[in-house]
């Protein structure tokens, strides 16, 4: 591994599904030396692609986790995050993210900037993420790069210029004009391993100067030197292009977009190069951790590797040989045998064996400088925890987690599956922070819970494949919540009087609706009504009676109980007791505030040919969806929708239907909302009838 | 509704002019005054008393014509406050439907079509639109009246913004500027955005039809937020 952090990049490659990012990883990676064959995702040859280390996604052909890879182009060190493509598995594309300096957004030249572009492209401007495009796929009928470069610009407001003129199109891509040297490129060999630079075929000549002047006028506004020479009509040397190029794209202002074809080996090493030239590296990019012994205070990491070691856990992997957890370093080296501290746990523990990944093949290295992307062995952590070594006690700042939506009851179906699906459960929820699991005490059942149907159900075949834990599944249940709408007073008297020692405590005072928090408990007990030390058993109580609402069971959430009157008895009051009174309390108060339902709302974007623009909505509307817009280009539309996730089981099904399979769409959590008041009754019935039966 | 109190600054509601005929309306102003600003404060006007708004968004993303929505609300929340500001998001969500086209996308059939799958299938039925953005350098008469005929009979009230440009010094008898010299009588009410120094002007120049050059048909705004200003 390179010592000077100029050397070093750590990229991510991201995109829609299908267009193409794990083939080219994999030609990235055939490129630099680090395999030597070339497999297709769906590989006829039964091996698939390298980094697609999962059975399960090379059966399904996508890529579910974003495995880290090493490999070395050149004189640089380039760290692959492969990252997934599907919303449903937006955490790891963020904690990709949130370990990159910069990345690939790769497009299909067909399909263009499709809805999961724009949610991966959101998520890259949130974590300040420089990026260039790859239009990939140009060997394909229907190729057509600069409408590409149109939706960059108009859907995601990238200010996105070519730095590449393709050399024909569809089934007569040859190569690219390299529009910074003016020069033709082409690939020769079986493989594409020879790289040819000539003379720009005439016909292309006059395309060529135009988008260079496009090219040249994009960038002078980052280069003043550029600019002078562009105004005295100089010969512009090359190296004052590619520097303007990548101080724009460093500032988030730019986005080269380059073209080719990974599956038709074309395109792909200029992409290297640019990776290299253009985007960052480490010490391009302020990284700030929070110091935890000082009230938090935000901190620049100073990438250099002689300063105490800060180090992120952001992936771990059940492996051949324990955990293995992907982490970066941000300042500081990391040694084998020395002793690092998780700063979450205050743990202390040895690194034992430190290895480079290359997908499934791993090799030992003795140190990582700062800025590396490495994996540990035999440390037990979370993912996104911090490491550090005792001298200081940072932690990088915690990653952007949203809250599940959507839950199923697992049943194992043997003693020796009930064994295995707990260690896979155990394995999955310190993996990913959105993956949840619990045990129902009323039914005995176990939940999980996740961000959508898709994620539950390669948690599922996850466990079947790789812990042999089978389990019968239930219906996908919406993580419903109770919350309140108005003030209520509330003054309970708990006392019970059954021989011995009784039990009494009062409560008194009011609750109310909370915007923003989930619960807040104000004391504001006078003169001792309350004793001191039974004030928290008042505040537990609280707290339990929130675990379950009475309308269908489901969690309260929003509300601030406040309380500012009791009383108590020298003998018989205790901490059980007042925990009791303020669960009756909270019950009587609950009841008069006004009791309502919240569901999750989903983000939804459906994409398609605008003949079906009218089906569309009116299937969103018919599942009660609020359509907030629509946007017309040509000849496809997209409508996007704020849709109430219980109405969205079986959508895709729908859609297919009603579109011949033209339209797709992508869905991400937006917020919580009250739910109608005739799905609410509807709801509550079907608890009650459920309590009754069981 | 009870939000009433929340749009007595709204220009047009001074001047009492956002009435509830299925009329064309235009404002016009060279580009960077504010149309859109304008046309998203006739949409709010007429959302917070109970309406439903179609805004079409020529060459503009939906996005950014969201942005403006919260923009403005925001600007009104801030001068007039409400107990429940959620509530007022959520309804004026709930009344409006943006819809966004490419330029070229953009043409009568494509409005019929749109407008006929919302109303026909009860997803939204709009008591006006507001189409920001359409390009009238190549509109003639009869095309301008065809679009009217098809609003007259959707019954649905329309306002559209046109851009005036510097160079082009065409204008109708009644004070119209280019591109819509040749267009005017098809409107019912014509505004202009001027800008002064330090505010912008609206002149109402044609309204129910006449011709307006008395002075009280003319109104301070401020350029930040496109209220009425409080000193005039």
């Amino acid at each position: 591994m390179n010592k000077d952090l100029d050397k070093v990049r750590n990229i991510g490659i991201s995109a829609h599904i299908d267009s193409g990012k794990t083939t080219l990883t994999e030609r990235i990676l055939y490129y630099t030396q680090r395999i030597h064959a070339i497999h297709e995702v769906r590989g006829k040859d039964g091996v698939g692609a390298t980094m697609d280390s999962m059975e399960l996604e090379k059966e399904r052909g996508i890529t579910i986790q974003s495995a880290a890879t090493y490999c070395s182009w050149k004189d640089i060190d380039v760290n692959i995050i492969d990252t997934p493509g599907h919303v449903d598995f937006t955490v790891e594309v963020e904690r990709a993210l949130r370990v990159l300096d910069g990345a690939v957004l790769i497009l299909c030249s067909v399909g263009g900037v499709q809805s999961q572009s724009i949610t991966v492209d959101r998520q890259m401007t949130r974590y300040n993420v420089p990026r260039i495009a790859f239009i990939n796929k140009c060997d394909r009928t229907g190729a057509n790069p600069e409408r590409v470069v149109g939706q960059l610009r108009d859907k995601l407001n990238l200010n996105a210029v070519m730095i590449q003129l393709p050399i024909g199109l569809e089934s007569e891509l040859e190569g690219m004009v390299d529009l910074v040297t003016m020069k033709a490129i082409y690939f020769d060999g079986d493989q594409g391993d020879d790289i040819r630079y000539d003379e720009i075929p005439d016909n292309l000549k006059d395309d060529a100067e135009e988008k260079r002047e496009e090219l040249l006028d994009a960038v002078s506004m980052f280069s003043e030197e550029l600019m002078e020479a562009m105004l005295e009509e100089e010969e512009i040397p090359v190296e004052l292009i590619q520097a303007a190029i990548r101080k724009g794209t460093l500032d988030l202002e730019l986005a080269p977009v380059m073209i080719g074809s990974a599956y038709k080996n074309k395109g792909v090493q200029p992409l290297l190069d640019a990776v290299e030239m253009y985007l960052p590296c480490p010490t391009d990019v302020e990284n700030t951790a929070l110091d935890l012994d000082n009230d938090e205070e935000e901190n620049k990491v100073s990438n250099n590797p002689d300063d105490p070691l800060v180090a992120l856990a952001f992936k771990l992997e059940d492996g051949r040989y324990g955990q293995l957890t992907y982490v970066r370093t941000y300042q500081g080296t990391l040694k084998k045998g020395e002793t690092i501290y998780n700063t979450r746990t205050g743990k202390k523990v040895k690194v034992g064996r430190l290895v480079r990944m290359h997908s499934n093949e791993m090799e030992e290295i003795e140190e990582a400088g700062s800025g590396d992307i490495v994996g540990l062995f035999g440390v037990d952590c979370a993912s996104g925890d911090t490491f550090c070594d005792s001298k200081i006690n940072w932690s990088m700042s915690s990653m952007h987690v949203p809250a599940p939506v959507i839950s199923l009851a697992i049943t194992p179906i043997d003693n020796k599956a009930q064994d295995n699906m707990s260690k896979a459960l155990n394995r999955f929820s310190k993996e990913d922070p959105t993956f949840k699991t619990f045990v129902d005490h009323e039914t005995s059942e176990t939940i999980i819970s996740g961000m959508g149907e898709l994620h539950l159900e390669v948690y599922i075949e996850r466990m079947k494949r790789e812990y042999k834990a089978e389990v019968e599944v239930g219906a996908p249940r919406v993580a419903y919540r109770e919350a309140i709408t108005q003030h209520a007073d509330f003054n309970y008297t708990h006392k019970k009087q059954t021989g011995g020692s009784g039990q009494f405590g009062r409560v008194g005072g009011y609750m109310e609706p909370l915007e923003e928090e989930e619960y807040e408990f104000v004391d504001q007990i006078v003169g001792g009504v309350i004793p001191r030390e039974y004030i928290p058993s008042c505040d537990k109580g609280f707290q339990a009676s929130m675990e379950k609402g009475m309308l269908i069971g489901a969690p309260i959430t929003g509300v601030r109980c406040l309380i500012n009157d009791g009383s108590y008895h020298a003998v018989d009051s205790s901490d059980m007791a007042f925990q009791q009174a303020a669960k009756g309390a909270f019950k009587e108060g609950y009841k008069k505030a006004g009791p309502v339902i919240m569901e999750p709302i989903m983000k939804v974007a459906v994409e398609g040919p605008s003949e079906f623009q009218g089906a569309i909505m009116g299937s969103l509307n018919q599942r009660r969806g609020m359509i907030v817009g629509t946007s017309e280009e040509g000849s496809y539309t997209v409508v996007e929708a704020d849709m109430p996730l219980s109405e969205m089981f079986g959508y895709s099904t729908t859609l297919r239907s009603l579109t011949q399979g033209k339209a797709e769409f992508t869905m991400e959590f937006s917020t919580y909302k009250q739910v109608p008041k005739s799905v609410s009754e509807e709801l509550v019935k079907e608890y009650e009838e459920s309590r009754k039966n069981g | 509704m009870g939000y009433e109190p929340l749009v007595k600054k709204n220009p047009l509601r001074v001047l009492n002019l956002a009435g509830n005929d299925k009329k064309m309306g235009l404002i016009m102003a060279r580009a960077g005054l504010g149309k859109t600003a304008l046309l998203v404060q006739i949409a709010l006007d007429s959302i917070l008393r109970g309406k439903r708004v179609v805004h079409i968004s020529i060459g503009e993303n939906l996005e950014k014509t969201k942005l403006w929505y919260d923009d403005m609300l925001e600007i009104i929340l801030q001068e007039c406050s409400v107990a429940k500001p959620h509530e007022l998001i959520d309804m004026v969500q709930r009344h409006r439907m943006i819809m966004s086209f490419k330029e070229s996308a953009f043409n009568r059939a494509r409005l019929e079509e749109r407008l006929n799958d919302l109303i026909l299938q009860d997803i939204f039925k709009p008591d006006c639109v507001v189409i920001d953005g359409f390009d009238f350098t190549n509109m003639d008469h009869e095309n301008l009246e065809d679009i009217n005929s098809l609003m007259e009979s959707l019954r649905l009230q329309t306002w559209f913004s046109a851009t005036s440009h510097r160079e082009d010094d065409r204008v109708s008898p009644s004070g119209v500027p280019a591109p819509c010299h040749e267009l005017d009588d098809l409107f019912e009410t014509v505004v202009l955005l001027k800008s002064e120094q330090e505010h912008v002007q609206l002149e109402i120049i044609r309204h129910n039809s006449d011709v307006c050059s008395d002075d009280s048909y003319h109104l301070i705004l401020d350029p930040a937020t496109m209220m009425v200003k409080k000193d005039d």
